[in-house]
């Protein structure tokens, strides 16, 4: 939990202007805010998140000190009190003795200020104040300050105060924080426009959670917990998300009480050797080799792209290998998932040597041949893993359709696993919901009904031993039929936004703009075995049984009749 | 017991909750039984009786999650399958909880529950304080959110707490509600469902009482001044209020507990500083607040600002669900379900129109023929003559167009959102209160972190900058 500022930890920066600034937080460093100020980074490291600190540009007199920390209290009291009036008291609204103020005398040319351009900048350049004395001399030059009502004169403060207050507010990094920055301040289209709200769906609905920690809990253990297959196109957002539900996405996860019983001397970690400590503490599994509470993500090139984690601590080019993630974190490319042989990496086993030809090799060559069969024996690993499948939960993000992805994950995971899938726009889902429709679940049924019993009579001419396999493949089947639609059981579709108000006394309304772009739809369902006994829905049987023997005209013409049973 | 929300395992256990999923958006919670404690007189043993067949549950147990379930005849002895009918074992997730829970209050859903939960940085290891515990749809997902392992395993690292002192919080969820009955089934249900340890359900009325725990409600108030020395703090990192007035708990929830003090000491002559406050002392606070009404909410706030929380903000969570199906449009589709037999197009509106025309033409013709003949010849036996070409001329129509498509593929995809929605659920607030920082704190930082050490300055410098300072540093090279 983020319990106080970490040497060398990314960290959000909230400006006045309501802009984020996310920057690394190095110990003996500068950090610049722009127009907002310039303080050292010792002076934040180590206190606690989400105060608010004024810049003051003078600093020599103070041991290089030039933050103040503000309070909740004036925070409030500035809020409240540049409003024009406290909770609950309105003159300006309902007083009958005050004529009540409007704007129709006011002239909307800008001439009311009298300061120029000029003298503000010089202004700023003599002020060290932190940019109340600017604020000040801006509302003292306003020539019409007092035609303006409360709550106009509320706004023009605010409006000045977050262009001049030299004030920043520290947040901790997390995945909403990270969501909420990518959408606002960068280029949205790179995390697919997830808002955090769908972020918050798509980890309930595929209930990604942490799996617990004992492997002893008799009967369960049989099967590694928590393991979720995850396409993410995002650029690691998604991971990210998934990763913070399960307890592996921060590095320093747990270690807050210890940290903070030591605090009475001194906060203990170092600088960049304190990463460095937790390893010794908690012994970690090798790389991409933790059996429970994993992530398989299946990514479409030779490497995938994690560039997000990176502001979480995991370098995706050089893992830390104090990251939980190192261990956790799986990744299996759509080849080597469906042609495992295809694939060099997992396919060529380097030649195993014995223990004399290694000691024969020179020293580079010898790690490399170490680091080669490593990275071999972990490949095969990891993709024979995700291959066997079992898994306990889907969530994808996909550039690609995700009908395809459905096609060959869905037949991966366990029984009563959820799927839960994130489009930007609603037609890719659409067409899944239609992949799964009722409608075709019957026609598919139907179908391998008839290929069964037709096997069966093949089988009894020719005298063949039947197969009495519990999945039969029927390759008709799987050309009429994209994706197996009885695999999955409710298929639902859905979408939520957040809409956030200002409230404030006689003055609570929605937020007058917001963003749009992509509404952002949800698609999950529940991964189902299916019986592969001829069944029919409840509802009124010899007439169903009728219809049964009539044979091949009645797929389609079925298809409405049991709705009530197969989603 | 693993719980099966948390660990369901391979297969369905007995004893341990299962979700019988009929059709969607109806599903039956049960728990699996060996035998038939109420003696309904199943021979099976335990049934159960849905309009879609019945289940012993025999036929359940111990079968994978996610199976389909045909259903069997009430026969003695054994269950036989019937004929039709059929459901689908699910494990319980606090999802398809939610949509299946027993209502006892308005119920928290998922498309609110889960924003919730992410702003409230809810995660494995938390502590979360929950009020208004209600139906318990937030309360299962919240524990989801906090676990990390079941509190058995807590007693081991217990042990070994005289040597280093390994301390890993496992997540819990403090659960308070003043219902007392409400209370007794949440906690039964909480048992029932394998959370015991995970989840702490105390009956109180936290307006008076605040959250602090093992705290004897049942006695007078004048006792608790005695009782609240030994009363532990839950240390929560998020706190959840879904109660009428949330401000009156509001003022439970404050870093050093100072209204708590002062109502105590007012009864009895507790010493200064003997409560502790039910929050976290090391992280920053989560709280969200759930109120349907705006004044509530803005009383809320009110509160919150005089207390020293920030960032307060307010939302609400407008969500939909959309339904997908083909919607069968145009003329061939007369006499389908549910079909709109419409024109598709102009020019099929058009060439309607000049079917009907040619027709009424030909009505005409006949009728004039006839009368021409002047014979009473049946009207009928002409028009049929006629139609039977117009019939012919229809199919070889429909043949090149929809015929050969099946049925789950005919007509044109839609969407739309489903008819029943909920437009309002309630006002989200959301606010968080850092940690304390006091100047002590800040001087023992000062000197861990002194400011004026400052290594080198890394101003970050544009392509511009660096190419001018290359320049003017050659250019002094060179004098």
């Amino acid at each position: 939990m983020h319990s106080y500022v970490r040497p060398n930890q990314y960290v959000a920066f909230r400006l006045p202007s309501d802009a984020t600034k996310i920057l690394k937080v190095v110990p003996d460093t500068m950090i610049f805010l722009g127009k907002y100020g310039t303080f050292p980074a010792n002076q934040i490291i180590g206190r606690p998140f989400y105060l608010t600190f004024e810049v003051f540009d003078d600093a020599s007199e103070n041991n290089g000190h030039n933050l103040r920390l503000i309070t909740a209290a004036e925070l409030h009291a500035e809020t409240l009190i540049a409003d024009g009036e406290g909770d609950g008291d309105e003159p300006d609204v309902n007083g009958e003795s005050l004529p009540m103020r409007t704007n129709r005398e006011i002239v909307d040319d800008g001439s009311a200020q009298k300061l120029t351009l000029e003298e503000i900048e010089a202004l700023k350049k003599e002020s060290t104040g932190s940019g109340r004395e600017i604020i000040a001399k801006i509302l003292e030059s306003h020539s019409a300050l007092d035609q303006k009502t409360a709550f106009s004169l509320a706004k023009y403060t605010l409006r000045k105060r977050k262009k001049y207050m030299k004030r920043f507010t520290v947040v901790p990094m997390d995945v909403s924080l990270l969501t909420n920055y990518m959408l606002q301040e960068k280029d949205a289209a790179r995390i697919m426009e997830l808002r955090d709200e769908l972020i918050g769906l798509l980890g309930c609905w595929a209930n990604v959670h942490h799996a617990g920690n004992s492997p002893l809990d008799g009967a369960v253990a049989s099967k590694p917990r928590g393991r979720y297959l995850v396409v993410d196109e995002t650029g690691g957002l998604v991971v990210a998300a998934m990763a913070e539900r399960m307890g592996i996405l921060y590095p320093h996860d747990g270690e807050d009480d210890r940290e903070q019983q030591g605090s009475d001397d001194v906060p203990s970690t170092e600088g960049a050797q304190g990463e460095q400590q937790p390893a010794s503490r908690h012994p970690r599994h090798t790389h991409m080799s933790a059996p429970d509470n994993s992530i398989f993500l299946l990514h479409a090139n030779k490497q995938p792209n994690m560039s997000l984690l990176k502001y979480f601590g995991y370098d995706q080019d050089n893992p830390s290998e104090t990251h939980p993630l190192y261990s956790h974190l799986k990744p299996v490319s759509w080849l080597q998932l469906l042609e495992p042989q295809e694939d060099t990496i997992y396919a060529q086993e380097p030649e195993l040597l014995t223990s004399d030809e290694i000691a024969a090799l020179k020293s580079s060559k010898r790690s490399t041949y170490y680091r080669k069969r490593a990275r071999w024996e972990r490949t095969q690993a990891v993709v024979n893993e995700a291959r066997a499948g079992g898994f306990d939960g889907l969530v994808v993000a996909t550039l690609m359709k995700p009908i395809s992805v459905l096609r060959n994950t869905v037949p991966l995971l366990s029984g009563s696993a959820p799927v839960a899938v994130y489009s930007p726009v609603i037609e890719p889902l659409t067409e899944v919901m239609d992949s799964y429709s009722t409608a075709r679940k019957t026609a598919y049924i139907t179908k391998r009904n008839q290929l069964g019993q037709r096997r069966q009579e093949q089988e009894k001419t020719t005298g063949a031993a039947g197969i009495d396999s519990q999945d039969p493949f029927y390759p008709e089947l799987a050309e009429e039929f994209y994706v197996n639609p009885t695999l999955l059981l409710a298929p639902t579709l859905e979408t939520s936004r957040v809409r956030s108000w200002q409230v404030l006394p006689g003055r609570t309304h929605p937020m007058m703009s917001g963003r749009g772009g992509a509404e952002g739809y949800i698609f999950h369902a529940s991964r189902v075995l299916p019986t592969q006994q001829t069944i029919q829905a409840a509802g009124n049987p010899s007439r169903k049984r009728r219809r049964m023997d009539t044979g091949a005209t009645t797929a389609d013409s079925s298809t409405g009749a049991d709705v009530e049973m197969n989603s | 017991m693993p719980s099966p929300f948390l660990t369901p395992g391979d297969q369905a256990p007995l004893d341990s909750l299962a979700l019988l999923h009929l059709r969607r958006d109806q599903t039956v919670p049960t728990i699996l039984r060996a035998h038939d404690d109420e003696g309904l007189g199943y021979n099976e043993g335990k049934v159960v009786n849905t309009r879609f067949g019945s289940f012993p549950h025999s036929t359940l147990y111990h079968k994978p999650w996610g199976s389909q379930i045909v259903a069997s005849k009430q026969k003695p002895k054994a269950a036989v399958a019937a004929s039709s009918g059929f459901l689908h074992l699910l494990y319980p997730t606090p999802e398809l909880w939610t949509a299946s829970l027993p209502h006892r209050t308005q119920v928290v859903y998922t498309p609110d529950y889960s924003y919730i939960l992410h702003r409230l940085c809810v995660r494995p290891g938390s502590s979360v304080i929950e009020a208004g515990a209600g139906s318990g749809s937030f309360t299962h997902a919240a524990v989801r959110a906090v676990f990390n392992g079941y509190p058995s395993e807590q007693q081991q690292p217990e042990t070994q707490q005289q040597q280093p002192p390994k301390k890993r919080k496992h997540g819990k969820v403090h659960s308070f509600e003043f219902h007392a009955q409400r209370a007794s089934k949440v906690r039964e249900e909480i048992s029932e469902h394998g959370l015991d340890g995970l989840v702490e359900v105390t009956h109180r009325d936290v307006y008076e009482d605040g959250f602090l725990l093992n705290r004897d409600t049942s006695t007078s108030p004048s006792t608790e001044g005695a009782s609240a020395s030994s009363s532990t703090s839950p240390k929560a990192n998020a706190v959840f209020l879904d109660l009428p007035a949330p401000w009156l708990a509001l003022r439970h929830l404050t870093r050093e507990c100072r209204q708590q003090e002062t109502a105590a000491a007012a009864a009895t002559s507790t010493p200064q500083g003997g409560i502790q406050s039910a929050l976290d002392p090391t992280t920053p606070v989560y709280i969200c607040t759930f109120s349907p009404c705006l004044e509530q909410s803005e009383r809320t706030i009110s509160a919150m600002r005089q207390l020293g929380w920030l960032q307060i903000e307010m939302v609400e969570v407008n969500h939909r669900r959309i339904e997908v199906k083909r919607e069968k449009y145009g003329l061939e589709f007369e006499g389908a379900r549910g079909a709109v037999v419409f024109p598709r197009t102009v020019d099929e509106a058009v060439d309607k129109t000049r079917t009907i025309e040619e027709r009424t033409r030909r009505f005409r013709e006949v009728m004039k023929e006839r009368d021409a003949r002047g014979d009473q010849l049946p009207l009928g036996g002409l028009m049929r003559e006629r139609e039977g070409e117009d019939a012919l001329k229809g199919e070889a129509q429909g043949e090149e167009g929809e015929e050969n498509v099946p049925g789950y593929k005919q007509g044109r995809l839609i969407h739309r959102t489903e008819p029943d929605l909920k437009t309002h659920t309630s006002w989200l607030v959301f606010a968080v209160l850092p940690r304390d920082w006091t100047e002590e704190d800040e001087k023992r930082c000062c000197e861990k972190w002194p400011a004026q050490r400052v290594i080198e300055e890394v101003k970050p410098k544009g392509k511009k900058q660096l190419k001018r300072e290359e320049r003017e540093r050659k250019e002094s090279e060179k004098q």
